[in-house]
């Protein structure tokens, strides 16, 4: 950082460096200052606490970090190997895109909250409901990229593939293949954190050892120190992960990964209406077929594994129907009211600090690179802090969703605004027009795609966050309802709240979608290809 | 082994509506060299792509050696080399030209690759990946591809677009040399009259869009033709005869400036 900020100062007076360098040690000393200032209030730990805590607890805390990691690394090798299979299925098949991308999302959209328990029953107590989680968290954020990356390729290197005689699978033996790499490693570098908080997840869910663990304990017994060692713990190793990959793979590639978020435009979208409403029924009564299907060849006893037509008995037919149907409505309410404020803030705030950094062009050089960094913090393990530092009321809630938003959120659109073709802005630059009248001319259509490819994404991603914190702290909400559900057996219920997530996420999803069609439409037309 | 062409009322109209060729009729003789001209966006890519089978002819049809152009391609008996170099990038020049091996099924001789490789003035640059070859330098690269196979039928668009004078000339000498031992039927592209004279026995002249055939010229020079043949009045005379085609339809402004 600092090396950057002196490059963009050649011959500056050489303060901005020491500023940058000085920046992390203020901000370490403030910190231990607060934090031995509010003693009493339990919610800081001294940095100087935290380094005491990890030296006295290093041999618990390396070995829960071994547990965890090891989960995470195998989740993250079968959940990015899953990632690639599907994405290579549908650059040999095209056919099968729409499906295909519908059950990933839908698969994305299941709440890991209540995935965690079914697992768990499923498995028992050893590592794979961690595993398993770990691996759901992070393949899709590497086969979207992927997708994109297999495709963004001149049409002349298929066609030479073509001129052999060649199909499909030459194609992406041969080319499309290794055009894709650079697109992989970014999928993996934002895979890193994911897969780290899915195994956090999976060990919250009743597991014998591992970060998850101890963060469930730190926070029951309202172990300052603790909690702030564990989430630090997992960022440090969440971001080393992150940057690791991204070290391994600048050794080998020449070109930069690159900042994608957005899933690619459908090749054989198009058809209207009516097709897209066929290929949703489609894809739902597969969805339907798969679940069943995936019951009956697991064999699994019917007491905790629920299939379509119980979770629909169980909201409509069954005794207790109307009890279900209040007990989830009130559940779903309530965890909209966090939900809700904290997306629209965490967009909000990402977009408007986005805007703001291109403004000042001194900081713009270096603002992209640590937001790209920063999106390796796995936030939900910060999840306990945040309720430390804020309580357990709606406040901490709605401040931890839109964080969780605010990251990808922010680099997103920062991307987005950096994106605005050279050309315009020196046209613009001719006729002396303001920072000003640049944002609201050229920059803002540019990052318009970008910030709906983010709020898409984060559409699924802030109802994990709300649901966890529910679910660890605040004690209602649906994120409650599937801990009560979970531990009181009531699988009918455990089983709907999942359905009845994964749907609202998929739905809100589509409805940010086309809400991005109309909106593009209208302000950015030549982006909607 | 050569393959005869046949394109039988052939047309092109994309999706867009835009016609981009009208219906022509074409039979190219097995082992010969043809060349095509015509004003930029008049169609030539789009015919060599159709006979290549990389479109499909909107009305009409188009076989090679009786066959669809697919079967020949299927055979790896068709190479195209296209407008722009279109390496990969990750490959160096060897790895370029042994992919278009590996897609066509064909065996990797590492003598035949150097000989290619030299033959087309790229030895000393075999390992050397497309970013750090010049623009032209990355064509004789892609010429060199199209050629390993040793194709039957050998469409080249504009292979010597953005090469200096002199390599042109003597790449036009080189070349030919390769295509007419393996007894190929060639189809090229090109913007230059004399380059058309110098390497083809027949220069079918394209009208402007949509394109059809505004002259078909027979070029009866001997062969293995040489760079002094440019001062032969049969030259001249034939430069002039594609010339007055080409700007039939075209502002007479424009075929004086390409003189
Ligand atoms: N994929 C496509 N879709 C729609 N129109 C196309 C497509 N490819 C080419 N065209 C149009 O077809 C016409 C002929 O294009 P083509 O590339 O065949 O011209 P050309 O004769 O090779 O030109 P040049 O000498 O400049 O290379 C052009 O008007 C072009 O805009
Ligand atoms: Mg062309």
């Amino acid at each position: 950082m600092s090396t950057g900020a002196s490059i963009a100062t050649p011959g500056g007076t050489g303060w901005q460096p020491r500023v940058a360098a000085m920046g992390p040690v203020l901000l370490v000393i403030g910190w231990e200052l607060a934090a031995r200032l509010l003693t009493d209030a339990h919610v800081l730990a001294a940095p100087s606490a935290i380094l005491l805590y990890l030296y006295e607890n290093a041999g618990l805390m390396s070995r829960a970090l071994g547990v965890t990691l090891t989960n995470a690394a195998v989740g993250f090798v079968l959940g990015n190997t899953a990632a690639i299979a599907l994405a290579a299925l549908v650059a040999i098949w095209p056919a099968s895109e729409r499906t295909v991308r519908g059950f990933a999302l839908l698969i994305f959209c299941l709440p890991l909250v209540a995935t965690g328990p079914i697992l768990r029953v499923i498995f028992g107590p050893g590592p794979w409901p961690q595993i398993v989680l770990a691996a759901l968290a992070v393949y899709y954020t590497t086969f979207v990229p992927l997708l994109v990356g297999l495709r963004a390729l001149p049409s002349n290197w298929l066609d030479l593939v073509s001129s052999y005689g060649r199909g499909r699978l030459a194609a992406l033996v041969h080319v499309r293949a290794r055009a894709a790499i650079p697109y992989l490693v970014a999928g993996l570098q934002i895979s890193a954190p994911a897969a780290f908080l899915g195994a956090m997840v999976g060990e919250f869910t009743g597991a014998e050892r591992g970060m998850g663990v101890l963060t469930i304990r730190a926070m029951r017994g309202m172990n300052v120190e603790m909690t702030w060692a564990l989430a630090l713990v997992a960022t440090a190793v969440s971001v080393g992960w992150y940057v690791a990959i991204g070290a391994v793979a600048k050794r080998f590639l020449e070109d930069e990964p690159p900042v994608i978020l957005a899933a690619p435009n459908s090749e054989t979208s198009g058809g209207g209406w009516r097709r897209t409403v066929v290929q949703l029924v489609f894809v739902s009564l597969m969805v339907l077929i798969a679940w069943w299907g995936f019951l009956k060849v697991l064999g699994l006893n019917p007491f905790f594994a629920k299939g379509p037509l119980d979770v629909i008995q169980a909201v409509t037919t069954a005794s207790d129907a109307a009890t279900n149907r209040d007990t989830l409505l009130t559940a779903l309410a309530e965890t909209s009211v966090y939900l809700v404020p904290g997306y629209i803030a965490g967009l909000t705030v990402g977009a408007m600090l986005a805007m703001l950094v291109v403004m000042v062009p001194m900081i713009a050089g270096t603002a992209l690179p640590v937001a790209i960094a920063l999106r390796s913090v796995p936030i939900i393990t910060t999840a306990p802090l945040i309720v430390l530092l804020l309580g357990r009321g709606a406040a901490g809630t709605i401040v931890l969703v839109a964080v969780m938003v605010f990251f990808p959120t922010f680099v997103a659109c920062l991307h987005g605004l950096k994106q605005a073709p050279g050309r315009i802005t020196d046209v613009f630059d001719v006729f002396a027009a303001g920072p000003l009248q640049k944002l609201v001319r050229i920059r803002i259509p540019a990052m318009l795609p970008a910030l709906f490819a983010a709020a898409k994404i984060n559409v699924p991603a802030s109802v994990l966050a709300v649901t966890v914190v529910e679910w660890l702290a605040t004690g209602n909400g649906l994120g409650s309802v599937m801990a009560l559900s979970a531990s009181l057996s009531d699988y009918d219920m455990l089983w709907s709240a999942v359905a009845l997530v994964a749907i609202l996420s998929v739905l809100g999803y589509g409805a940010v979608g086309l809400l991005e069609r109309r909106v593009l439409g209208i302000y950015a037309p030549e982006q909607l290809k | 082994m050569s393959v005869p062409v046949t394109c039988t009322a052939a047309s092109k109209t994309y999706p867009g509506g835009l016609t981009a060729v009208s219906p022509v009729n074409i039979s190219l003789a097995p082992g010969a060299t043809t060349a095509l001209v015509g004003p930029s966006g008049c169609g030539k890519s789009t015919l060599l792509r159709m006979i290549a089978g990389l479109e499909e002819p909107s009305t009409g049809t188009i076989t090679i050696d009786g066959l669809p152009p697919s079967e020949i391609s299927r055979r790896g008996d068709l190479s195209i080399a296209f407008q722009d170099p279109s390496l990969l990038p990750w490959r160096s020049v060897r790895k370029n030209i042994e992919l278009a091996l590996d897609l066509a099924r064909r065996p990797k001789v590492t003598q035949d690759i150097d000989e290619l490789i030299q033959l087309v003035g790229l030895d000393g640059f075999a390992d050397t990946k497309p970013a750090e070859l010049s623009g032209g330098m990355r064509q004789r690269a892609a010429i060199a591809r199209a050629l390993a196979t040793k194709p039957a039928l050998l469409l080249l668009d504009e292979p010597f677009g953005a090469v200096d004078e002199l390599t042109r000339q003597q790449l036009a000498e080189d070349l030919p040399a390769i295509w007419e031992a393996g007894d190929t039927t060639t189809l090229l592209v090109t913007h230059s009259v004399s380059e058309a004279v110098m390497l083809s026995d027949r220069i079918l002249v394209l009208s402007p869009r949509p394109a059809t055939i505004a002259a078909d010229i027979k070029i009866d020079l001997p062969r293995p033709r040489r760079s002094e043949f440019a001062r032969l009045p049969e030259f001249s005379a034939h430069v002039d005869e594609v010339f007055a085609f080409l700007s039939q339809g075209v502002p007479g402004s424009r075929a004086k400036a390409a003189q």
